[in-house]
């Protein structure tokens, strides 16, 4: 078989056939055995809809573990004949020639900035070892709003660019309004400059990749010239707290299985996940652009999950998006707690539900449009779970009501009343099966490679691993339920979510904000455990593994964040990843360069925030000014800025809102302004004097 | 910006805008030598060549509302004068400020000798070197938004026009909304 059929439509269409098969085989299976059991004595409305939630729930599990079961497959005979590693098709397209560059775009929104640089260097360093460097460049494209991170930025990249010397390979901006959010961010710099790279290699504010796979990012690329993106998959590494080394160990053991299984069958119509992918920089701008849905927020309005719609864009216009499930060196951070966690999830959920719309939309591929289902369904299969929990806690409370009539009619023999018992035990079996086999396969893999294995700490170890993590994921599952069923229903209200910057490094839940967070979840716990205990005590044993999850939850949200306790675990091997076995280059970089990050340039007298630094340090406000764009501001604007110096004036540093302060020093005439009237104030700011006693005490110049 | 926000007497200086003796000029050139110094001109020589030319300048200006806003920004002026002959960048906005921001930055030695007048030789080499763009030379790409057909939407609405039309209240369907998918 050559490389182009390989990578062609035609040739793996039984992969696809075979998956969906095997997916809807096992829902119909499961879903015969639980009609069985209703449909004694004809079947009741509540049935009808608890075999729909079944259905659709039965679907969605049993893709995820044929995906993790062929993955696994995958991962144990190590054969897979269509991987994109295995593709050259550059005699079937259009090559194209001549020297290139390709741009690691880092779009940031109000984050660290040390981490940013700190992993930027760390990634740069790695490609410089690699010593093929030269085809790449640096572009921080900053949406940044906070006026001290901008500051910080503009200082870090300068110290950088001036330690690269020439020619420039580092490059920064700070957008002006920023439209569209992340992919208004990344459209603006296509728009700009995407006309000087060929490949553009999407990062997040957390995400770091190795050299070695930037450059084997760029070299499939090159020979694949009908593929417009290659995603590869991100492994969360770097956090402490025992929550996120939980997921850590679990995305990089299950995960690898997901990512093969997912690749198997999606193959060259793969979705993108928003980072830590390789993008054809033309194609991607001409069906790229993103168009507003018709109708208001949450459902209308900009799309805010781009990533996938991105993909759907790419695969209609006829070019291929596939995973790199085989590549390494692919690494993100995770949020440090189960709170930070629901957080990140709030953001996500409106982005996927929006999605919803989309599935029919005209034109776009089948898989695409499966895609999009999924993305809805790993938020709505949440309130699902929890609408399935309730109509079966009802239906077994009416059924507990019903007498048994043993003798019917002048029968003199006693009429069994026929008991589903096998059938319900056994659906209640798949399920769990479907839900639990992958963490076993996992097992086999590490005892099937036992190279693996080691990196895990070792079969006993990575198995009391899985063990702990089944227990937490069984407590956590019915508090991620219920935070997602009200996410999405805040969502169907028509709440909108904004757009908050994520809490990334690792920090603890004190008891006030988990008591805040979870005390709902552990009185709703209370009161259907009395409920269910009083009224259906059947039921209320079968339930006791989501109340004890949500009565739990102020402890074990507390607990999982405590970073000696996910330290402590790592001591004994539990939880190990290969990350942590054996530190990759690449983070060994990254965490040398945030023990060194030291001071940004301009650490001169004036001290106090880098916002007023930027308005009367010399040395910073001649760097700001340098990168503000060259146009004078309208009359109305020159106003607002006036009023805003009165303001300053009268009433200090203290009384500007951060807006306030980032309009100011957004227009070099406003700043230079600003720079001089502080110079001339009664009080010379040095040392941050007048920092400190213009943010107490008020007026600037008397 | 217009300099209305420069109010008399803020600095404190307690100096009538119009005054351009030797004692007005004292306390503006206590201030403007300090800031000569946060600009990172260390050597007293240096400052005393270019405060008696920003006194000139200052001296020069027809009107100012503050003495010593107006000798900061006398001395800022001729930064930049000097910048742009020495680089050969008048008029180009853009190239002075990357070479204010390198100078200023520490990052070429000596330069204030040569602003004060007192090296030979010139550094515009050693500015240009130090001066660094945070952008590339633009290479635009078109990127219009893609056209995404929604299915079914404002299907209720189209249906209702539909069925309008065929109990006779309309003549044809209802003309379609002005919001549209792009």
């Amino acid at each position: 078989m050559t490389s182009e059929s390989r990578i062609g439509v035609m040739g793996h269409h039984y992969r696809r056939i075979l998956f969906f098969l095997l997916v809807l085989l096992t829902t119909l299976g499961a879903m015969s055995l639980l009609s069985v059991a209703f449909q004694d004595g004809g079947t009741r409305p509540h049935e009808l809809v608890m075999l729909g939630l079944y259905a659709i729930l039965t679907l969605w599990i049993s893709a995820s573990f044929w995906t993790a079961t062929i993955g696994f497959a995958m991962l144990v005979t190590g054969r897979d004949h269509y991987a994109i590693a295995n593709a050259d098709t550059r005699a079937a397209g259009a090559a194209p020639s001549g020297p290139f560059k390709t741009a690691l775009v880092m779009p940031v929104y109000n984050e660290d900035p040390v981490r940013v640089f700190a992993g930027l260097r760390a990634m740069w360093q790695s490609l410089a070892e690699t010593g093929q460097q030269d085809g790449f460049e640096v572009f921080v494209v900053s949406d940044t709003r906070d006026p001290d991170i901008w500051v910080e930025e503009e200082l870090l990249w300068r110290r950088w660019a001036k330690e690269m010397g020439h020619p420039a390979r580092v490059f920064y901006r700070n957008r002006v309004e920023n439209t569209s959010r992340k992919s208004g961010n990344i459209a603006d710099f296509c728009r700009r400059w995407g006309g000087r790279y060929r490949y553009m290699i999407v990062l997040d504010a957390d995400s770091i990749m190795a050299g070695e796979t930037l450059v084997e990012m760029v070299a499939r690329m090159e020979r694949n010239p009908k593929v417009a993106l290659i995603q590869v998959p991100p492994v969360p590494v770097n956090r402490s707290s025992l929550f996120s080394r939980m997921l850590q160990f679990a995305g990089s053991l299950y995960g690898r299985m997901f990512t093969a299984g997912l690749s198997y069958w999606q193959l060259g119509t793969s979705n993108f996940w928003g980072h830590n992918a390789i993008i054809r920089v033309k194609p991607f701008a001409d069906h790229c652009g993103l168009p507003k849905l018709p109708g208001r927020e949450p459902f209308g309005g900009e799309i805010l999950s781009h990533d996938f719609v991105e993909a759907a864009l790419l695969r209609r216009a006829g070019w291929r998006v596939w995973l790199a499930y085989d590549l390494g060196g692919s690494y993100e951070e995770i949020p440090p707690t189960l709170i930070d966690y629901a957080k990140r999830d709030r953001r996500w959920c409106q982005g996927n539900l929006q999605h919803s719309r989309l599935v029919f939309a005209r034109g776009f591929k089948p898989l695409s449009r499966i895609h999009f289902a999924m993305g809805v369904m790993s938020y709505m299969a949440s309130p699902l779970w929890l609408i399935f929990l309730v109509v079966t806690g009802v239906a077994a409370y009416f059924q507990s009501l019903v007498e048994p009539v043993y003798f019917f009619g002048n029968n003199i023999l006693p009429v069994w009343p026929e008991t589903y018992t096998v059938e319900m035990t056994t659906v209640l079996w798949v399920t769990l099966t479907m839900l639990f086999l992958p963490k076993i396969l996992a097992l086999v893999l590490l005892a099937a490679k036992p190279a693996l294995s080691r990196q895990f700490g070792g079969l006993v170890r990575a198995t009391l691993s899985v063990l702990t993590e089944s227990l937490f994921s069984v407590l956590l599952a019915p508090v991620l339920m219920l935070f997602q069923s009200k996410f999405v229903l805040a969502i169907l209200l028509r709440q909108n979510v904004g757009w908050p910057a994520q809490q990334r490094g690792d920090h603890q839940t004190g008891f006030a904000e988990a008591f805040g967070t979870h005390l709902s979840h552990t009185l709703i716990a209370v009161v259907v455990g009395f409920l269910s205990y009083r009224y259906v005590p059947s039921f209320f044993w079968w339930f006791t593994p989501v109340l004890a999850g949500l009565a739990l939850s102020i402890p074990v949200s507390m607990i999982t964040s405590r970073v000696w306790l996910g330290q402590l675990a790592r001591r004994v091997g539990i939880f190990l990843t290969p990350e942590e076995s054996a530190q990759p280059r690449v983070l060994q970089l990254l965490e040398q360069n945030l023990a060194h990050a030291g001071t940004p340039l301009c650490t001169t007298a004036t001290g106090g925030d880098l916002w007023y630094r930027a308005v009367v340090d010399p040395c910073a406000y001649a760097l700001h000014a340098s990168m503000l764009p060259d146009e004078t501001p309208n009359r109305r604007r020159r106003h607002y800025l006036e009023g805003l110096i009165f303001q300053l004036q009268d009433e200090g540093l203290g009384s500007l809102k951060p807006n306030e302060k980032r309009a100011l020093v957004s227009h070099r005439d406003g700043l230079f302004e600003l720079h001089t009237l502080l110079w001339a104030a009664a009080q010379p700011p040095s040392a941050g004097q007048i920092a400190g006693a213009a943010a107490s005490s008020g007026a600037i110049h008397q | 910006m217009d300099s209305g926000i420069a109010m008399v007497g803020q600095s404190g200086a307690g100096v009538a805008a119009a005054d351009r003796s030797p004692a007005a000029w004292a306390p503006v050139a206590e201030r403007v030598a300090l800031y000569l110094r946060a600009l990172g001109i260390e050597d007293a020589l240096h400052r005393e060549r270019l405060l008696m030319r920003i006194q000139q300048r200052w001296e020069a200006r027809v009107i100012v509302e503050d003495p010593v806003e107006a000798g900061i920004e006398e001395a800022y002026a001729l930064l930049d004068a000097w910048l742009c002959t020495e680089l050969d960048i008048t008029g180009e906005v853009d190239a002075l400020f990357t070479a204010r921001a390198a100078v200023l930055s520490g990052a070429v030695p000596n330069w204030s000798a040569r602003f004060a007048g007192v090296a030979g030789e010139s550094i515009a080499a050693q500015v240009r070197a130090a001066g660094v763009q945070p952008e590339p030379e633009p290479a635009p790409l078109d990127m219009e938004p893609s056209t995404i057909n929604l299915c079914c939407h404002d299907l209720g609405r189209r249906i209702t026009g539909a069925l309008r039309v065929l109990v006779g209240h309309e003549s044809a369907a209802a003309p379609p909304r002005t919001e549209q998918p792009q």
